[in-house]
């Protein structure tokens, strides 16, 4: 008996949906799979007619998915949207070399406009160069505040009213976890909203906020999208790593745990008397930031007056070392460095500069080995950090055999369509074995994509 | 050798946090005086006043029997001023062995104990709390409390079954002229509680659920050990040579028992784990605290009707709805069909997000009166 499409649609079910668990053919879940963003994009009113927004591009498959679903609900329903893609390069030697060809193969396939701004571009200084001043030690620090700073500062210059980033659902529910663990009630607050920017800034919005990761691997793989599967995580943080444990156990017990948690995070409120950090504007930049000027700034000072360590460490540091500095320079000389800083290639708008350096270790921060074994391996690591458990897919080739994540979720989720038709076994169809496909999750791929593998810029804005 | 780092008179004895040294006095003065400021610096007991103290046997309860004992024991300023109604529920698979060794606990302090059975919860006119003595059982209650119960998936049994006993503890309260309920969450089953709770979707409810008071009722529950660690409560039990009874805690595979598991063996690895928790909790409040006209009918959590544009509730409905109904019946948002098919069978009317998913699970739908 072949299993037949939820929607009584009359063909024959290929998948079971990982987020509600019916079964449907591959039309109907590309439907629902598609509706489900455009609702959320309507009821959230993340976009306005005519309005020019940047998608958050890293090859990665939130972003490969984001785009495509963007360029074809546009279409579709006609939001008269001017979409294009944004990536940014931190400029490390062979880091970004296969995520940016997949985002280039991304605005072939979608014909979409695609702007790569480096740091270079941004803030006058690539990664590399940034190591050979400061060492491995603290690339982390700066690569962390930079990125956080690095899609606003990006979006000012292409001038959009908007940046997309490709947060799934698991990202925030791990986020709420997360930020529950390290005691962040601002940003926990924060990380379930859809849209976030104060005034006077690009708000990011997150279309895909109710999408199942799960299920973005799923469309991914039937509609044949090209994305770049992932990287290696030599060094996540902490907290996020062990949220994202958590929520994975969770997940095998109850699937709706996701949404249940982004909900949580969407009805709590923060009590009256707890005082937030309040967002200002950097006097220097103009971006956002929790500080007269922000940390981006700090280390841009540093940098450029050849004290790479400032800005590192503790704020009252850094002040210090200022002054001290600041002192040995002659007045006229302390002005020109100042009209210097103030010239430097620094445009507008921006995110939140607060994080005390602590949340860097994620993403590229990882650098700090990362770096090392790029160097060494010429590109898509698999060292001894990652003990097996990064299977560092091969880049952009989709028929890999390394992808075995996309194979796990079809053993599970999948209903064999070659099979003749008294080959599906209901029972298996209606309870399958969570705990051996998640025990695969977790092996490969996983760990990677999202403290590290959000490839930068879909990594900010927690 | 190493001296207490309170007194610095006396070589220390208890290494808490791995870090923090103390000798057995100073520790025994440190945990009872977290009661004490924790029931204190609120002002919520009136003097003498009947405050129902709910008693299970295990660790959290002894220690809590203790201290209050001891508080009302004392005869200078310090003497705790309440009048203790003890107070236990008998689970549907308590064994009679067990409930026996808790009332000998109280009894052995010369105080009485009131007991009654969880079934009753099943049971519209309830039996009167019975005094020292296991009441006798009322077999269908108790037949269909387990059925109600076994139909159910384990996270969601755990979860109801705190609602059940919250909603007891208040019945039985008011029997016994109780204004106030002590129970004996400690901060280590809290952190837990936060975890699980979240991944209920009960965050908007973190306040009256882990805080100190829940107020939702007009009795109140209070939570005095909530600032005590269980690796407090363990040392406190050893020093003193109390002896908790066994509780046997059948845990299956569940929401709750991956957030145990969880936050214990993090604990083990970062000693600020529970603490940072719980601190996290206590900044969490409540939406639009007075607005809420609406209480869910189970839990007594006022209901936000729709704060946001779109919360992951709507979602999920759509969810179900464009993975049952075919193409064109989907396309038009905020269609009729919207409404027919709720995954949360009186959300925001009656019930609570969590507890209308709850309702959902269940199959006899007792004894919701609506
Ligand atoms: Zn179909
Ligand atoms: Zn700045
Ligand atoms: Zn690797
Ligand atoms: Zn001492
Ligand atoms: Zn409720």
């Amino acid at each position: 008996m072949p299993v037949l499409c939820r929607t009584g649609c009359g063909e024959k079910a290929v998948l079971k949906r990982p987020k509600t668990g019916d079964a449907l053919c591959k039309n109907c879940f590309y439907h629902a799979f598609e509706t489900e963003i455009h609702y959320t994009i309507t009821k959230g009113e993340l976009f306005n007619k005519g309005e020019s927004v940047a998608i958050a591009a890293s090859g990665g498959k939130d972003s490969t998915v984001l785009a495509h679903v963007m360029k074809t609900l546009n279409k579709r329903y006609e939001y008269g949207l001017n979409l294009m893609l944004l990536s940014i390069d931190e400029g490390i030697t062979g880091y970004r070399d296969d995520s940016l060809e997949t985002v280039k193969q991304n605005r072939d396939d979608y014909e979409m406009p695609l702007k790569i701004l480096s740091y270079k571009d941004l803030y006058g200084w690539t990664m590399d160069e940034i190591v050979a001043q400061i060492g491995r030690k603290n690339n982390c620090t700066f690569c962390g505040v930079f990125r956080r700073q690095a899609l606003d500062r990006g979006a000012a210059m292409l001038n959009v009213k908007c940046i997309a980033t490709g947060h799934n659902a698991d990202d925030i529910a791990e986020t709420v976890l997360m930020n529950v663990l390290r005691g962040d009630i601002a940003r926990l607050k924060r990380c379930t909203s859809i849209s976030t920017g104060s005034e006077g800034t690009i708000p990011r919005v997150k279309p895909l906020k109710y999408t199942y990761e799960k299920e973005i691997v799923m469309y991914a793989h039937y509609k044949k999208l090209v994305y770049f599967s992932t990287e290696c995580v030599f060094a996540p943080n902490a907290y996020r790593g062990h949220a994202r444990a958590l929520l994975k156990d969770m997940e095998k017990i109850r699937p709706s745990c996701i949404m249940d948690i982004i909900y949580s995070g969407e009805t709590m409120a923060v009590k009256e008397d707890v005082s937030l950090p309040t967002q200002r504007l950097c006097v220097r930049c103009k971006f956002v930031s929790s500080q007269e000027v922000c940390k981006a700034c700090v280390l841009l000072e540093g940098l450029n007056k050849g004290l790479p360590r400032l800005g590192i460490g503790k704020s009252s540091k850094a002040k210090k070392m200022l002054e001290e500095y600041n002192s040995k320079l002659e007045h006229s000389a302390k002005e020109r460095a100042i009209q210097d800083l103030n010239d430097h290639k620094v445009i507008n708008g921006s995110d939140k500069c607060s994080s005390k350096g602590k949340s860097c270790k994620s993403g590229l921060c990882k650098s700090k080995k990362k770096y090392t074994e790029i160097d060494n391996h010429v590109n898509k690591c698999c060292n001894s950090d990652c003990s097996g458990r990064c299977k560092c897919n091969q880049s952009n080739d989709k028929e890999n055999e390394g992808n075995t994540k996309i194979n796990t979720l079809l053993e599970q989720y999948g209903i064999n369509e070659s099979s003749n038709d008294s080959g599906i076994d209901q029972n298996k169809l209606d309870v399958p074995n969570n705990d051996i496909v998640e025990d695969l999750l977790n092996q490969e791929e996983d760990p990677c994509s999202g403290s590290c593998g959000k490839m930068g810029s879909l990594q900010i804005g927690f | 050798m190493s001296f207490c780092q309170k007194c610095k008179l006396v070589p220390g004895t208890i290494l808490l946090r791995l870090r923090d040294l103390y000798c057995n006095d100073c520790f025994l003065t440190n945990v009872s005086h977290k009661f004490r400021a924790c029931i204190g610096k609120n002002r919520i007991l009136t003097q003498n006043e009947n405050v129902l103290i709910c008693l299970n046997g295990g660790l959290g309860s002894t220690i809590l029997l203790n201290l209050v004992l001891n508080g009302l024991a004392l005869n200078n300023h310090k003497k705790l001023l309440i009048t203790p109604v003890f107070f236990h529920l008998i689970g549907t698979e308590e064994n009679k062995s067990f409930t026996k060794l808790l009332i000998e606990q109280c009894m052995n302090q010369n105080y009485d104990i009131n007991l009654c059975h969880i079934s009753e919860y099943m049971i519209k006119i309830k039996s009167k709390p019975k005094l020292n003595h296991i009441p006798e059982r009322n077999e269908e209650a108790h037949v269909e409390m387990k059925k109600k119960l076994s139909d159910m998936s384990s996270s969601t049994r755990n979860d109801y079954l705190a609602k059940i006993k919250r909603e007891l503890f208040i019945c039985y309260a008011k029997e016994l002229q109780c204004n106030s309920i002590f129970t004996a969450e400690t901060s280590t089953t809290l952190a837990i509680k936060l975890i699980s709770n979240l991944s209920l979707g009960r965050g908007s409810q973190v306040q009256h659920d882990i805080g100190f008071c829940d107020n939702r009722n007009e009795v109140k529950i209070l939570r005095p050990i909530k600032d005590i660690t269980l690796e407090e409560i363990q040392h406190y039990i050893t020093i003193s040579q109390l002896t908790p009874l066994n509780v046997r805690h059948a845990q299956e595979y569940s929401l709750q028992s991956v957030a145990k598991l969880f936050v214990n063996d993090l604990q083990q690895n970062f000693q600020s784990t529970i603490s940072t928790i719980c601190k996290t909790a206590e900044k969490i409040g409540i939406q639009n605290e007075n607005k809420h006209k609406i209480k869910c009918l189970i839990c007594e959590s006022g209901i936000n009707k729709n704060q946001c544009k779109l919360t992951a509730l709507e979602a999920t409905n759509y969810s179900k709805i464009v993975s049952m109904a075919q193409q064109e019946s989907t396309s038009g948002i905020g269609s009729p069909i919207e409404q027919q098919f709720s995954m949360f069978p009186h959300v925001n009317k009656y019930l609570c997000y969590a507890c209308s998913k709850n309702y959902s699970e269940m199959k006899s739908t007792v004894p919701l009166n609506i």
